[in-house]
């Protein structure tokens, strides 16, 4: 006899308690179960039964074996099937009346595999979602981390670059654009309700195209973006967006977004104080920051709304921009910055064009003389 | 293929003798000794990513190594790392057996070892992480124990109750729950016995008559804690 190839495992009285490799075949009528006597099948037997004395349910580790169970001439039989071929070989062979358990039992591996998967996937979907919870929601941990940074600290951590740069800048310390600027800012700043800052701004006497804020209300205009301004009503455009960057405390947002997100884990647990010391580390500095596109937006709204309530024509703001982000006007260190799209400036348009039309109120300073005071001729063409 | 359990006891070793072309995977690390005709690979079983989830998923070595008989036959040496019996089973292409990550030492080349994933209890519970071995195939395998190694015969519906951290190798005709050992949830989880596995039969369950986690924490208490 050809060598046996055991396809189930048999368990019974005179069997091993591991179970006794056996092959099965199924018939029309039952099934006959042959036994390997001796190592390598030479001598065997074998053993017949009616599908009408087999009983039949799931079972093994993962409930995914067929155990049949019949009481046979050498007593109680426990037969495991894992083979798919002669799984399916017993349920198309199996009469009517099996097909029932035979269901049953099917159902129930069905049930075991998919709950397996269940758990499994609400596990992995559990993971993925505190991955893009870190993620996207890191907006909302920065949002908290500044939240806990008190305006005090935030003033002397802006006053701290603001007199570092002023010190090697050559400063217009009066005159009218000087007095220009500041009578803007006041007006601006008499609209914000409950301001923790008090804005301060300075003049620097340069041809760079550039205006920032610093965090806590330090404000640098240079000469070169007044010399670009074609009525003051522009200049005012960029203090209103320059003083909403420091009221929406973006500048902060930035500097924690650039240094991670245990900077801002630490900042929300720990004292605050500890982010200079990162900062000059990492070689951050303030006025270099550049904004993001929501920032910029954010800015921009609040500035319309705040150039408005001041009652100075929020119009000088979007042509300003527009013309500042025109090519041919040289190299603009402003948007460098504060990066410009034209969807900054059609948003702004159709903002403004929501907004009930009011009478703007004239600055007390004369253009002119401002434009004098720059050096230029008094003329209003640039 | 041939083998014997020198020493047997708390320190054995197991020699197998290995015919012309024969080889045999071992757990990296296993070897101790060969003749010349042997050739050691070392080999990722189940191609790099399965390598790889052995390796963080089971704490499994990365590398199963390969013995080979190339030149001629000969003997390997193999010992497992800790103090503990070593098994031999014989597997005949139907039985098949899990296998809890420490307890492989070896297996002849019509073994498969597969890693598999528990269900979500056990893995939790279980304390052999969610991943454990399935062997299966026709051949040899060598299982190794922490102290001595004791086997559970389960007739069909016989039920018996074990300490999981005491868990080597199991039928794959069982099934089990697992089940607290105290009454009290908070007692379960303080206590660190805890968890019990409820086997049921048929089949075999073999378990280690020492828990290395108990003895690791036992060894803990002596060394001295810096600073
Ligand atoms: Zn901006």
């Amino acid at each position: 006899m050809a060598e046996l190839q055991p396809n189930a495992l048999c368990f019974g009285d005179e069997f091993p308690a591991s179970g006794m490799p056996c092959l099965v075949q199924i018939e029309s009528s039952g099934l006959t179960v042959t036994y390997a006597l001796n190592h390598g099948g030479a001598e065997s037997r074998s053993e017949s039964v009616r599908f009408a004395d087999v009983s039949v349910s799931a079972g093994g580790l993962n409930h995914d074996q067929l155990v049949l169970q019949w009481v046979g001439a050498a007593g109680q039989r426990t037969l495991y099937l894992k083979n798919p071929d002669v799984i399916r070989a017993f349920r198309q062979m199996a009469p009517d009346h099996m097909s029932r358990p035979l269901e049953q039992a099917a159902e129930q591996v069905r049930q075991v595999r998919q709950r397996h998967r269940v758990v499994w996937g609400l596990v992995g979907g559990t993971v993925l979602a505190v991955v893009l919870g870190l993620w996207f929601g890191s907006d909302l941990l920065v949002e908290l981390a500044v939240s806990r940074i008190p305006a005090e600290w935030e003033q002397k951590l802006g006053e701290s670059a603001y007199r570092e740069f002023l010190a090697g800048q050559d400063v217009m310390k009066d005159g009218p654009a000087v007095d220009a600027v500041k009578e803007m800012t006041q007006r601006l700043a008499s609209q914000v309700p409950n301001n923790p800052y008090r804005f301060d701004v300075t003049v620097v006497k340069s041809d760079v195209v550039n205006a920032f804020a610093l965090p806590g209300g330090y404000i640098v205009v240079f000469t070169g973006l007044m010399k670009k301004a074609e009525s003051p009503e522009e200049v005012a455009g960029v203090l209103a967006h320059e003083l909403n960057h420091v009221l929406q405390r973006h500048g902060l947002e930035r500097i924690i977004k650039q240094l991670g997100f245990v900077a801002v884990v630490s900042i929300v647990l720990g004292n605050p104080p500890g982010l200079g010391g990162i900062m000059k580390q990492l070689g951050i500095e303030l006025m270099t920051l550049k904004f993001g596109r929501a920032q910029e937006t954010e800015a921009d709204m609040t500035g319309l709304q705040l150039l408005y309530q001041a009652k100075i024509n929020p119009e000088g703001m979007i042509t300003f921009f527009q013309r500042l982000a025109e090519k041919d006007e040289g190299r603009v260190e402003w948007l460098s910055t504060h990066p410009m799209s034209s969807a900054r400036a059609d948003h702004l348009k159709a903002k403004l064009a929501e907004m009930p039309k009011q009478q703007a109120e004239p600055f007390s300073f004369e253009w002119p003389k401002v434009r004098g005071g720059l050096g230029m001729s008094s003329s209003s063409a640039p | 293929m041939k083998s014997e359990i020198l020493y047997p006891g708390a320190f054995p070793m197991a020699r197998v003798e290995l015919g012309n072309g024969e080889q045999i995977k071992a757990e990296s690390g296993a070897m101790v000794a060969c003749s010349p005709t042997i050739d050691i690979e070392s080999k990722m079983e189940g191609g790099f990513l399965g390598a790889l989830s052995r390796k963080f998923l089971t704490g499994e070595k990365f590398f199963f190594q390969t013995l080979r008989a190339s030149r001629g036959a000969g003997e390997v040496l193999l010992a497992p790392t800790v103090p503990g019996e070593i098994v031999v089973l014989e597997l005949d292409g139907v039985n098949e057996y899990m296998v809890q990550k420490d307890g492989f030492l070896a297996g002849g080349d019509g073994i498969t070892i597969d890693s598999q994933m528990q269900s979500m209890s056990r893995g939790l519970l279980g304390g052999e992480g969610f991943f454990i071995l399935k062997i299966s195939g026709k051949g040899m395998l060598l299982l190794n124990s922490f102290g001595a190694v004791h086997k559970i015969e389960l007739k069909p519906s016989q039920e018996y109750i074990v300490d999981n951290s005491h868990l080597v190798a199991w039928s794959t005709t069982t099934s089990y729950n697992i089940e607290k050992a105290t009454s009290g949830w908070v007692a379960s989880f303080t206590s660190g016995e805890g968890f019990v596995c409820r086997f049921r039969g048929p089949g075999l369950v073999f378990i280690q008559s020492r828990n290395p986690g108990g003895f690791g924490a036992w060894v803990r208490q002596f060394i001295p804690v810096s600073e």
